[in-house]
């Protein structure tokens, strides 16, 4: 499985050492995203990590389904074993809805807290269609700060409305990068990352570029050449941080945005994974878990 | 969790990005700074082939500049990949009216900046009055043997009387027909675009009714489905139930499979090692049984997608020798060769 057939720097494109090198971390890793075997399917998707050199997986579908992320999942105990057999190389982050804060909280207290898990997701939909600038989020947010958690928000701007504007077709309750800057200027003491760059990176650059705790992630929409270049040279490398959306984007989709960049060796690295260590040195520290091999 | 900027990265950055602003042909299409630190180049089974490209379009895109958009960039890039030939077309064949000057600007490209490396593709939009005149001028005056068509942009339905006629005169005229599936993603077009839903099904019927027109569809799988893809290859397929992948529409793709001999790129196919996957009947969204390696072809689309993206799909499921070089060149090579 982990053998390919040429070489692929004959082709001008990393091999699999050298993806190992760069030492990535794929945090936004949906191997688990299937309600009727998602242990099977997560094992599937580990052969492309291991394939592809990816060092480690922040997966985003533990705790709950995303249909019910409250709910008890008849695999949670499954998934919750899993990650913390394998520590070394998969994390998971949860699924919150701003709907419902006490309950937000409650399953960080469980999953968090007590659990194997590093941080939040906020979805791109939700109950009562409420953004993640909000209200009900401050205490969300001052409870991730106190556990150390990472703050991951699903962002998109749809063209869409009438008229058409961007971020006219977004579903009730999802966020673009602007909802972002504005919960992120209420607290500048942590980080919030910007899922997806809005999916339309030109203007999600530009959104949160005055931000400076906001970063960026851009997996999960189509690779664009040049989008990387934008995102460092408006924000800085330190800003970005890099996921691979599979098994529905391929590492392939999702390596190639930054391996098109006209950027330095150190930056490549920043942004494939060492930036989001830096992100998650401390809550790695309070659990005990070692950031490098 | 808090994190500082590094105000000296940022400044030096922004002061590319301006040099970038004031240059961008020079800046942002040859710098080259991502190559990897040096170690011997691994010997596993020698040389691999050198690489037909499918689908590359030349100029800007029209809603943004491109890294590559110039022409020499671009040879150069490919170049850099082991690509040694391209079919290359034009963005301006997407909103053009004077289509037969943009195929004109684009043999005089290829002609002084890419001979030896590009294949002019020239482009038709039936909605425009007298468009068999322009299909006659790519193939006898400008010695084109690819047309390439964007449905959603063009506004031209796949079925019907006139589509019929460019498919039969296109055959006569020994082209290949490329049709186009999307091209930007419709969640991010500029809020004053609005394409046409162009339906695919009726592809399977001219697909049939023309065997001997060659077709192949580019950045199609938002436009296809399981099914139909299918019925297209030959193959039997189960229906996708629930995992339908970006709009891929899974009974036109298995029919499209089953039923013609169209012909795929892949800069489009999306998950996890799925080309791979569509080739062993090990998929995440497709058919669960498998589709021929004859039926795929390398297409980058770039300059705006990344090179590097169709590239890796090559690698990123574990294909055998033959399958790599079908689709990295036999195919193409079988296709164009009349």
């Amino acid at each position: 499985m982990n053998h390919f057939v040429f070489d692929p720097m004959q082709y001008g494109i990393p091999d699999r050492e050298q993806l190992k090198d760069l030492r990535i971390w794929d945090t936004h890793y949906h191997g688990f995203l299937n309600d009727e075997d998602p242990i099977s399917y997560n094992e599937k998707m580990m052969k492309f990590v291991s394939r592809m050199g990816v060092e480690r997986v922040i997966a985003l579908d533990v705790g709950g389904t995303r249909k019910v992320p409250f709910g008890s999942s008849p695999f949670d105990k499954e998934k919750r074993s899993y990650l913390q057999r394998n520590s070394a190389n998969l994390s998971g982050i949860i699924r919150i809805d701003p709907s419902y804060p006490e309950k937000s909280m409650r399953k960080m207290e469980a999953w968090i807290e007590k659990g194997p898990c590093i941080g939040i997701k906020y979805a791109g939909f939700n109950d009562k269609g409420i953004t993640c600038d909000h209200p009900n989020n401050n205490d969300i947010v001052q409870k991730a700060m106190s556990l150390s958690a990472i703050i991951y928000i699903h962002t998109w701007i749809k063209t869409g409305g009438s008229p058409r504007i961007p971020g006219g077709g977004n579903y009730s309750g999802e966020s673009t990068p602007w909802h972002v800057v504005n919960l992120a200027k209420r607290f500048p003491d942590t980080v919030f990352i910007c899922g997806h760059a809005g999916g339309d990176w030109e203007l999600g650059v530009r959104a949160i570029r005055e931000c400076e705790n906001v970063f960026l992630e851009f997996c999960g929409s189509d690779p664009h050449s040049g989008s990387v270049d934008l995102a460092v040279n408006e924000l800085g490398a330190d800003r970005i941080v890099w996921g691979g959306h599979g098994p529905s984007r391929s590492y392939s989709t999702e390596l190639a945005k930054v391996l098109d960049a006209s950027i330095s060796h150190d930056n490549r690295t920043k942004i494939l994974g060492g930036n989001y260590r830096d992100l998650t040195r401390s809550i790695f520290k309070k659990k005990g878990l070692a950031i490098d091999p | 969790m808090t994190k500082k900027i590094n105000r000296r990265n940022f400044c030096q950055n922004t002061l590319l990005s301006s040099a970038a602003l004031a240059f961008p042909g020079s800046i942002l299409g040859q710098k080259e700074v991502n190559d990897f630190p040096e170690r011997e180049a691994n010997k596993i089974k020698g040389d691999g082939p050198e690489i037909i490209d499918t689908y590359v379009q030349l100029f800007d895109y029209p809603f943004r500049n491109l890294k590559y958009s110039q022409t020499g960039d671009l040879i150069n890039k490919l170049r850099k990949h082991k690509i040694s030939e391209a079919w290359a077309g034009s963005f301006e064949h997407l909103f053009h009216k004077n289509i037969d000057l943009a195929n004109r600007k684009l043999r005089g490209e290829v002609d002084t900046k890419g001979k030896d490396m590009l294949v002019p593709v020239g482009s038709v939009n039936l909605t425009w009055p007298d468009w068999e005149e322009d299909l006659r001028r790519c193939k006898e005056e400008y010695q084109m043997d690819i047309v390439r068509i964007f449905p959603l942009y063009q506004m031209n339905e796949l079925s019907g009387e006139k589509f019929e006629k460019f498919v039969q005169l296109a055959t006569r005229y020994q082209m290949l027909i490329q049709i186009v599936g999307d091209v930007e993603d419709r969640r991010h077009h500029h809020p004053l675009l609005e394409i046409r839903n162009i339906d695919f099904a009726p592809l399977v019927d001219i697909g049939k009714k023309y065997s001997k027109a060659r077709i192949q569809l580019l950045h199609w799988n938002r436009r296809i489905n399981k099914n139909l893809l299918g019925q297209m290859t030959g193959e039997s397929h189960h229906m996708f139930g629930k995992n339908r992948l970006h709009g891929l529409d899974d009974k036109i793709l298995k029919r499209l499979g089953d039923e013609t001999n169209i012909v795929f790129d892949i800069s489009r196919v999306e998950g996890a090692g799925e080309v791979g996957g569509l080739i062993h009947g090990d998929s995440w969204y497709g058919p669960d049984t498998k589709i021929p390696a004859e039926r795929f072809l390398f297409g980058s689309y770039a300059p705006y997608f990344p090179v590097e993206s169709a590239l890796l799909k090559l690698f990123e499921y574990p294909m055998s020798e033959s399958e790599l070089r079908s689709i990295m060149r036999d195919n193409a090579e079988k296709l164009l060769k009349i």
